[in-house]
């Protein structure tokens, strides 16, 4: 996975704000995963076809964080999510 | 044989329940696709396919048969088994999984009515459901459920359906709360929790009533009744493991209660209550949960 992909979500994978977090099902194996408020954002922006560089773009403009520390942090989320069947490579 | 079709009030839908005599409980081809395991560790009830229908199985208890839709369900005794158990059991296990297959809502929670509105405490068993809805009817406040509470949308509405006019206490329990004399079930084989039905002194609503408040109840390690604010996300996994669901295989199933879940979740009405588990102490939780649930904003 690397900052010019995309993603896409599953048609088995529902995910469901709730407060400012969210949390996803995946209908095939019933298992529920939680997102924190960051993780949530970057979900909303995944989920919109984003790539993740433009993620980290928009991100940097919402959060005081080192652009490096964002880039490395958003692979491994989205690699976990890709680990878990939550997301595949676009 | 008997049959016993139930009606429920304020509702659209019907499970048409029918007990046969007893019988042996056969071995099953095939595996269970679930299964509910009791506190002790012993299988409490193993989940069968058969064909598009499902078979719920309480080892040396009882079988059930569970239509597809929900609508129906067929019952035997275990050989040696009451009728009473059977009735028991379709009560408070069957019926809210049959519900669950017709698309509805049901909650492990027991529910009292305050100001018209529906005050509901959900938790795991020994928590302290039947205990806190039995202490608020000994004291004149009306009770919808003590276990299965079904929820439905009125509109943006959420209404509290009322269930069997009955709760269940364990011995100590009904001795602390409960007059002596207190009309009850017959007793069942597998437990002694007694089943007390509803009364002028253990009285019960049998209407619908606008859910206002939900406590999700503690360990019991407060020292006094405290209440604080839930965080949705909480809520949700909280209201998920405390729901009942046949088949959660059934993805389009599945899908529909994880929205319904969500969308109640993200209701401004959901608390965690704890208190010490002492009968002199009840009072004092009932006055916080009464001055908290006629609050105007959510804290």
């Amino acid at each position: 996975m690397n900052l010019s992909d995309t993603v896409v979500i599953p048609p088995e994978v529902m995910a469901r704000q709730v407060g400012d977090e969210t949390v996803i099902l995946d209908l095939a194996s019933g298992n529920y995963f939680g997102l924190d408020p960051v993780g949530a954002r970057i979900w909303q922006l995944i989920s919109e076809g984003k790539t993740l560089a433009d993620t980290c773009e928009v991100l940097l403009g919402e959060y005081e964080v080192a652009r490096e520390d964002l880039e490395r942090d958003l692979i491994r989320l989205v690699q976990e999510l890709q680990s878990r069947g939550l997301v595949n490579r676009g | 044989m008997n049959s016993v079709a139930i009606a429920k009030r304020a509702r659209k839908v019907s499970v048409t329940f029918l007990e046969h005599n007893a019988r042996p409980q056969v071995p099953v081809a095939g595996a269970a696709f679930y299964q509910w395991v009791a506190p002790d560790g012993s299988l409490w009830t193993l989940f069968y396919r058969q064909g598009r229908d499902y078979l719920l199985r309480f080892p040396g208890l009882a079988d059930f048969e569970v239509s597809a839709d929900g609508c129906q369900v067929a019952a035997w005794a275990a050989p040696g088994g009451t009728s009473a158990t059977v009735q028991h059991l379709y009560l408070n296990q069957v019926l809210p999984l049959a519900l669950s297959r017709q698309g509805k809502l049901v909650l492990h929670a027991s529910a009292v009515e305050l100001a018209d509105r529906a005050v509901a405490f959900i938790g795991e068993s020994g928590r302290g459901k039947s205990t806190l809805a039995a202490s608020f009817a000994t004291g004149g406040v009306p009770f919808l459920t003590d276990d299965g509470l079904h929820l439905e949308w009125a509109g943006d509405e959420l209404t509290v359906h009322p269930s069997h006019p009955s709760i269940r206490l364990w011995a100590d329990s009904q001795e602390a709360l409960v007059r002596v004399g207190a009309a009850a079930a017959p007793a069942l084989d597998f437990t002694t929790k007694t089943r007390l039905l509803a009364s002028p002194a253990l009285p019960f609503c049998d209407q619908a009533r606008p859910l206002g408040r939900v406590y999700f109840l503690g360990d019991g390690l407060a020292r006094s009744a405290t209440i604080e604010r839930a965080k949705p996300a909480v809520t949700l996994i909280n209201l998920i493991r405390n729901s009942f669901l046949l088949d959660i295989t059934q993805q389009e199933m599945l899908a529909h209660h994880f929205e319904h879940i969500s969308r109640i979740a993200n209701l401004p009405i959901h608390y965690h209550l704890d208190y010490p588990r002492r009968y002199e102490d009840l009072a004092l939780v009932r006055e916080a949960i009464i001055r908290h649930s006629a609050s105007g904003e959510a804290k």
